[in-house]
């Protein structure tokens, strides 16, 4: 049963050959047709089975090939399989518009993801992976079926998880098709092979031209800020291969940071690399997963790290023009009355010989001095009136101007801890432990003095004192004592994997907390505020999926 | 595979899945066969923290509620029933596909778990 599920779809049927199916797309190439061939065949119509009739990520397709190799045994070497993977990424790839909602998968962000469009399929394919993987595909309807056929060949228990309705029907109920029918159903419409959006973006894709220098402007949970550049350089001898150095230093101060990477850059917009900082051993490079905007301009994505990915940051490159910009500035919040407060401008080409009379931060805001001015960094002191009114300020700054650059306060209203809830697990004896970060910001509730509502105003990180509280879940619930230690600066090491003899039931490591800040404001008798995060602390995982070598 | 008791849907669930007589409806605990229009998982579920790249469902990382509280614990114990069955196909070897010979090194997952590999398909 298994081989008869298995082998579906291979061979081109003898009616498709009569009554060719235009609708794939041709395969041509001769590596493709060699390694591939032996089982996937192709018609006259150079349909090749199966393979011509799917649009998938770069990822998405590395998977398929690895499975070829894992589970059907295909001898294929790394760099076969690299050119493979990139023949199928770009000629049945996925435009940006097709990419975008689904970003979240590719650069492995921790997000809270509902799929509005079909309660019922979101249920039936979540229920072991993320839905991520779905939308990153297109199909015809047949590849949708024999997708979700091959699910039941390899894991039989999936009809029962998921696929197949177990209860019988209640006698008096119109008949209900099984949840994998109606999300086959519904994936074949949402998600067709041909879409306008892939159908104008591979009339216009070409290799991205993307050499030069990026304004370079990112966040780090738990570093906060950074800025810099980056200088792309081609590959001699490709159209589509990076070298690249970024330079950017941490706005909170510290050293500045050198990073060489090397990358692919799939689809013309799908840049997949890999960086490790200047004299750092390789085990601390970061694989790079970012977007290029069409038109070439901006690029952003995360670049991470982690035995789960949870080191990260986010990313966003400006192209450097020949004129003034302005990319970010640091402290974001401004609190009234407060004098002499540094301030650094961070972008490109910025005045060397700025006065303080050409930096204009808005009303209320007096820069007193220029400390010191150089292209990519200018550092100034700034007096706040006292009676400055609370609210965003654009700057203007040597003929360059940041809408929204910073926020003129009086007073902090409440904390927010990011993420809201956040994940880690045990590790660290036979498995990695996943690491977890918290950030505490500071709240203004805007004019309507509301919490919540859209004209609150964030302030920026604030210190905070962090600590663990106890998510009551069960009765004596007493998961703090064992979950792992939160330290000051709000970073979260679980505890190690394995039974704990000490806990009822050699329960591991495992259990519900919350992460709690708590601000004391400036001011003799403020009032504390606390923000708080659920954090889940959990089993490992046994099998690992990840990690891609879709970067070089 | 019938050595472990049920303490959780997870773990019923197998049970079921295990057991191809008709159902006891007693044993049911979603009373799916009364209801008779939903799976055998909790039809939307209340919310769950993180519905995100690396997660999904109840099962795994949390119960049908949200929570670590209702997890098969320690999960070495219900691993190779997990294993055996591919029930978590995502998150443990599966013994029909990717890893035949998990289970050589170690008898019993919860004395053995040191030796316990993880498998990168
Ligand atoms: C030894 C026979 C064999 C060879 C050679 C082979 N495949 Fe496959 N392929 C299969 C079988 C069997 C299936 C259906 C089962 C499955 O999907 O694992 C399949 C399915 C696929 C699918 C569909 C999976 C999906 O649902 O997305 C893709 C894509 C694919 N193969 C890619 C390739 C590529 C690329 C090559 C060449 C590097 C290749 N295959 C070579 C046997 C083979
Ligand atoms: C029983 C658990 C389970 C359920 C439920 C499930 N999947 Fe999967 N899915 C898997 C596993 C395991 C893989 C990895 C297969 C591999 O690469 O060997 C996978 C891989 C995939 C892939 C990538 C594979 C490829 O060849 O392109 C897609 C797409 C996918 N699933 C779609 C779906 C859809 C759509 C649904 C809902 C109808 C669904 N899955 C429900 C377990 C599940």
């Amino acid at each position: 049963m298994l081989a008869g599920v298995m082998s579906a779809g291979l061979m081109s049927s003898p009616a498709r050959a009569q009554r060719p199916d235009t609708t794939g797309f041709e395969i041509t190439d001769p590596l493709v047709l060699r390694k591939c061939g032996g089982c996937h065949k192709t018609d006259s119509t150079n349909r090749v089975a199966r393979l011509s009739y799917l649009r998938k990520t770069p990822e998405g397709w590395e998977a398929s090939v690895r499975r070829m190799a894992s589970l059907n045994s295909v001898k294929i070497d790394p760099a076969e399989a690299r050119s493979i993977v990139k023949y199928f990424a770009n000629r049945q790839g996925l435009a940006p518009a097709e990419v975008a909602p689904g970003r979240f998968e590719t650069e492995r962000r921790l997000v809270e993801y509902r799929y509005a469009a079909d309660g019922q399929t979101e249920r039936t394919c979540r229920a072991c992976h993320s839905l991520g993987r779905v939308i990153l595909q297109r199909r015809t309807k047949s590849e949708w079926e024999l997708l979700i056929a091959t699910h039941r060949g390899y894991y039989p228990g999936s009809d029962f998880q998921a696929f197949r309705r177990m209860a019988p029907p209640a006698p008096d109920s119109a008949p209900q098709p099984h949840p994998m029918d109606q999300a086959i159903g519904h994936l074949s419409r949402a998600f067709p092979l041909r879409t306008p959006e892939w159908t104008a973006w591979s009339a216009t894709m070409r290799p991205a031209p993307l050499e030069g220098a990026w304004s370079l402007a990112g966040h780090e949970p738990g570093r906060g800020a950074f800025f810099g550049r980056m200088v792309i350089s081609k590959v001699p001898g490709t159209d589509d291969e990076f070298t690249s150095r970024a330079t950017y230093r941490y706005a909170s101060g510290g050293a500045l940071v050198t990073r060489d990477g090397r990358s692919v850059v799939y689809t013309g917009h799908q840049w997949r690399g890999r960086s490790t900082p200047a004299g750092m051993p390789p085990d601390s490079s970061m694989r790079e997963v970012v977007s290029v905007e069409p038109g070439w301009q901006e690029m952003s994505g995360r670049w991470f790290r982690g035995g789960y990915d949870e080191f990260g940051m986010d990313v966003k490159l400006t192209r450097v023009s020949p004129g003034a910009a302005i990319a970010g500035v640091s402290p974001v919040g401004l609190r009234a009355g407060s004098r002499d407060v540094e301030v650094t401008v961070f972008g490109a080409n910025l005045p060397r010989a700025a006065t303080a009379a050409s930096v204009d931060f808005g009303p209320g805001i007096t820069v007193t001095r220029v400390v010191r001015s150089s292209p990519d960094e200018m550092v100034v002191r700034v007096n706040v009136d006292s009676s400055a009114r609370t609210g965003q300020r654009d700057l203007f700054a040597g003929g360059a101007s940041l809408r929204n650059a910073v926020v003129a306060y009086s007073r902090i209203d409440r904390i927010k801890v990011t993420p809201q809830s956040n994940m880690a697990r045990a590790g660290g004896v036979r498995v990695p432990k996943m690491f977890a970060q918290f950030e505490a910001w500071g709240y203004v509730n805007g004019a309507d003095g509301k919490p919540d509502t859209d004209d609150d105003l964030n302030v920026g990180t604030v210190p905070v004192r962090w600590g663990l509280e106890e998510y009551g879940v069960t009765f004596k619930d007493d998961d703090t004592q064992y979950v792992g230690a939160l330290d000051q600066r709000g970073f979260f090491t679980p505890n190690v994997d394995g039974p704990n003899p000490a806990r009822k039931g050699s329960r591991n490591n495992i259990g519900d907390v919350w992460v709690v800040a708590t601000y004391t404001p400036e001011g003799a008798n403020a009032r504390a505020l606390k923000g708080r995060s659920l954090l889940i602390v959990t089993v490992p995982l046994y099998m690992r999926w990840e990690p891609s070598r879709t970067a070089p | 595979m019938r050595h472990l008791k049920a303490i959780n849907r997870k773990a019923r669930t197998i049970d079921q899945l295990n057991t191809p007589a008709t159902p006891d409806v007693h044993d049911q605990p979603d009373v799916v066969a009364l209801q008779g229009n939903s799976g055998p998982r909790v039809p939307d579920g209340p919310h769950v923290p993180l519905g995100c790249s690396f997660v999904f469902a109840p099962g795994w990382e949390v119960d049908s509620s949200g929570s670590t509280a209702g997890l098969c614990q320690p999960v070495e114990r219900d691993l190779y029933d997990c294993y055996v069955t591919c029930f978590w196909p995502i998150h443990v070897p599966d013994l029909l596909n990717h890893a035949p010979d998990w289970t050589n090194k170690c008898a019993a997952a919860q004395q053995d778990w040191r030796k316990i590999d993880l498998i990168f398909p």
